[in-house]
């Protein structure tokens, strides 16, 4: 009789009974988009498997790492060059911090340029820039790891920004350095913070941002007519998962080929002497490394208002940014202030990291 | 008007011809954009109903405005083209709607009818939360302070001989081991260089300005005194603007040889005087002692970047 379930089917029955599956799998899937699915959608979904891989990377990494200053180097040298596809997994690590970062730039500008931080979506937009700096945290901590020449410097430059902070900067760059100078403490610290605190931090925060998500529902596009949208308006599944999924398939054959054309190779142990080595931050921090260059932003305030002032404002401006701008007008073509905005940050962003690496040249 | 409610009665112009069997929601607007009827008066199939149809919606009654001759002109529903707002995400839907009639009640508990009680099981709960929490913060953090704060070291270290030093005003980097037992970790050498000057009179009158140079301890004793007229000067490997490690460099646009940080480009005349870039003082000079071979010994010290005034760390 074919009416009678087969053993699977119950199976099945029995745990949807219990768990509701059917049912949460269905709101999953059945939330409509209005307007239909767009490509300028895939951010979010390709950031949350960028950072699963991330995770699962970070996990196997940590089978062969040891977080000591007489062991790390050595045993990330091992995963390197003995363990078997050891070279494959710290690279995949590494150049997945770099596609965050990047997918986190690509998400806040859609975000920003679609006007969808606007009112409902307030908190979705303030749980957003806390997971950015969470990501930023991810790429400062991680970096020093390694123990290389790259690491120890990177993070002494860094812990000193820190240190300007005014009032709490003294204790804040001793407290996260174990110390006065890095040593020990500071590999320990900020293993601590990089595998779990941050991954806590991330996992909980990004929970809440689907779910303020979910609850607000998609913004939707900018433009047309409410019989318009819903003319248009399809469900999550399958149209926009399948151009997440292109998308997330793309990102992840561009991390693997980059960690097969540029594979990580370490400098020279960490050690206080730089020798030969000029350090250099990771790219996406090189503007403000470029930023810090400057005339105007030389002797004790002016670095102040370099290294925390100004990167300070700029990030209470965006978290005061759906308080200030309340106008219901989501057209970026028509919020010029908006729009010259993103020009502005983008470009000046682009211009002081492109001086920084062509200021290397006149350091060689 | 008030929404139309489920299994109400639905009347068209001349007579009753069933009741509301679904209501069918609009995704965006959240609004009811149908009703759904169904009754002998539709000849079995059930017909959806657009709302402007409606003229008036009273306890259990719908009024409809067309005739019930005109009902099969209505689409009649293809359940299957719908889905229940249960099987749908669709945010704050069910906020806005009211079809069901009447509220649909559970009974509170015989021991929960006390609202001032839970008012104070809520307070003891969080009161009790502190507790815990309160004595734990204070261990906590000193349990993660400790390493924080450590005392200076002044003892002299061996880094090399002036014999290597041919010409005055010329930074020479002297590498030198320092052993560091940090916590738990065995005792490691760790490396480390000072920049040592052979100072002409002129540089000299620069770096000391007339002046001996004194170095005290955390208590604010004296250490050492570096004497005015001795022509050696060290200076600290670390640069003061945010810590990285400077060179000595002939630059060609300058003419002349310099202390450069190739971190954010602070450049230094030989005398530690900063010349250009974002450093906020000049670079710092350790207290040296020179024997009569030659020998050098400097006492390591490390001062915190970045600022105006020089604060030791180390």
């Amino acid at each position: 009789m074919s009416s009678q379930p087969n053993v699977l089917e119950k199976v099945i029955a029995f745990v949807d009974e219990r768990v509701g599956l059917k049912t949460l799998q269905a709101k999953m899937l059945n939330e409509p988009v209005p307007g239909g699915s767009r490509w300028a959608y895939i951010f979010g979904s390709v950031l949350l498997f960028v950072f699963i891989m991330q995770a699962v990377t970070g996990i196997l990494l940590m089978f062969y790492y040891v977080p000591s200053a007489d062991h790390a180097y050595a045993s990330t040298q091992y995963i390197i060059h003995e363990v078997d596809y050891g070279w494959f997994l710290l690279s995949y690590h590494f150049w997945g911090s770099s596609a965050m970062v990047v997918m986190v730039f690509a998400h806040m500008s859609q975000v920003f340029l679609w006007g969808a931080y606007k009112s409902p979506r307030e908190m979705i937009w303030l749980v957003g820039l806390a997971l950015f700096g969470i990501v930023m945290g991810f790429g400062f901590t991680g970096y020093l790891l390694p123990w290389d020449q790259r690491a120890y410097w990177a993070t002494t430059v860094g812990v000193e920004i820190m240190d300007k902070t005014p009032i709490v900067g003294d204790f804040m760059a001793r407290f996260l350095k174990g110390g006065a100078t890095p040593g020990q403490m500071t590999l320990s610290r900020f293993f601590v913070i990089h595998v779990m605190i941050l991954p806590a931090a991330l996992m909980g925060l990004a929970g809440l941002h689907i779910f303020l998500f979910r609850k607000a529902g998609p913004a939707g596009p900018f433009r047309g007519t409410p019989e318009e949208l819903k003319a248009k308006t399809d469900y999550f599944f399958p149209r926009q998962i399948w151009k997440d999924m292109v998308a997330m398939g793309a990102v992840f054959a561009t991390i693997c080929s980059l960690a097969f054309i540029e594979p990580v190779v370490l400098l020279e142990e960490a050690t206080p002497d730089p020798g030969e080595y000029h350090p250099e931050p990771e790219w996406y921090f090189l503007f403000l490394f470029q930023l810090l260059r400057l005339k105007i932003f030389s002797g004790e305030f002016g670095q102040f208002l370099g290294a925390i002032a100004i990167p300070g404002a700029f990030m209470a401006l965006l978290a005061a940014l759906p308080f200030i701008d309340r106008s219901p007008e989501r057209n970026i073509f028509k919020r010029p202030v908006a729009l010259i905005g993103w020009i502005v940050v983008m470009a000046t962003i682009l211009i002081f990291t492109v001086s920084a690496i062509i200021n290397r040249e006149f350091l060689d | 008007m008030h929404q139309p409610k489920l299994k109400s009665k639905v009347r068209c112009a001349d007579r009753e011809v069933g009741e509301i069997t679904r209501v069918i929601v609009d995704p965006l607007s959240h609004e009811v954009s149908h009703i759904v009827v169904g009754g002998n008066g539709v000849g079995g199939a059930e017909r959806q109903v657009p709302v402007s149809e409606v003229q008036s919606v009273a306890d259990g009654l719908v009024q409809l405005r067309t005739a019930s001759s005109a009902l099969a002109q209505f689409p009649p529903l293809k359940r299957e083209d719908y889905v229940t707002i249960h099987e749908v995400e669709i945010a704050h839907l069910e906020d806005h709607l009211h079809v069901e009639s009447g509220e649909v009640l559970v009974p509170l508990p015989t021991l929960e009818r006390n609202v001032p009680r839970r008012t104070f099981f809520m307070n003891l709960t969080h009161a009790i939360g502190t507790l815990v929490a309160l004595p734990l913060a204070f261990p906590v953090l000193k349990y993660l302070m400790k390493p924080m704060y450590s005392p200076f070291d002044n003892a002299w270290l061996k880094v090399g001989n002036v014999n290597r030093i041919k010409t005055e005003d010329v930074g020479i980097q002297f590498k030198y081991k320092k052993k560091v037992k940090e916590a738990f970790m065995p005792e490691t050498d760790v490396d480390k260089n000072v920049w040592l000057l052979k100072a002409s009179p002129d540089v000299l009158e620069e770096v000391y300005k007339g002046k001996d140079m004194e170095f005290r301890d955390q208590a604010g004793r004296l250490v050492w005194t570096n004497k005015k007229d001795v022509p050696y000067v060290v200076f600290s490997g670390k640069c003061p603007h945010l810590g990285c490690g400077y060179k000595w460099r002939k630059v060609p646009k300058l003419g002349k040889e310099i202390f450069l940080c190739p971190c954010h480009l602070s450049i230094y005349e030989p005398s530690g005087k900063v010349l250009d870039g974002p450093a906020p003082r000049p670079l710092d000079t350790l207290p040296i002692r020179v024997d009569a071979g030659g020998n050098v010994e400097i006492i390591d010290m490390e001062f915190k970047a970045g600022t105006k005034a020089q604060t030791r760390i180390v």
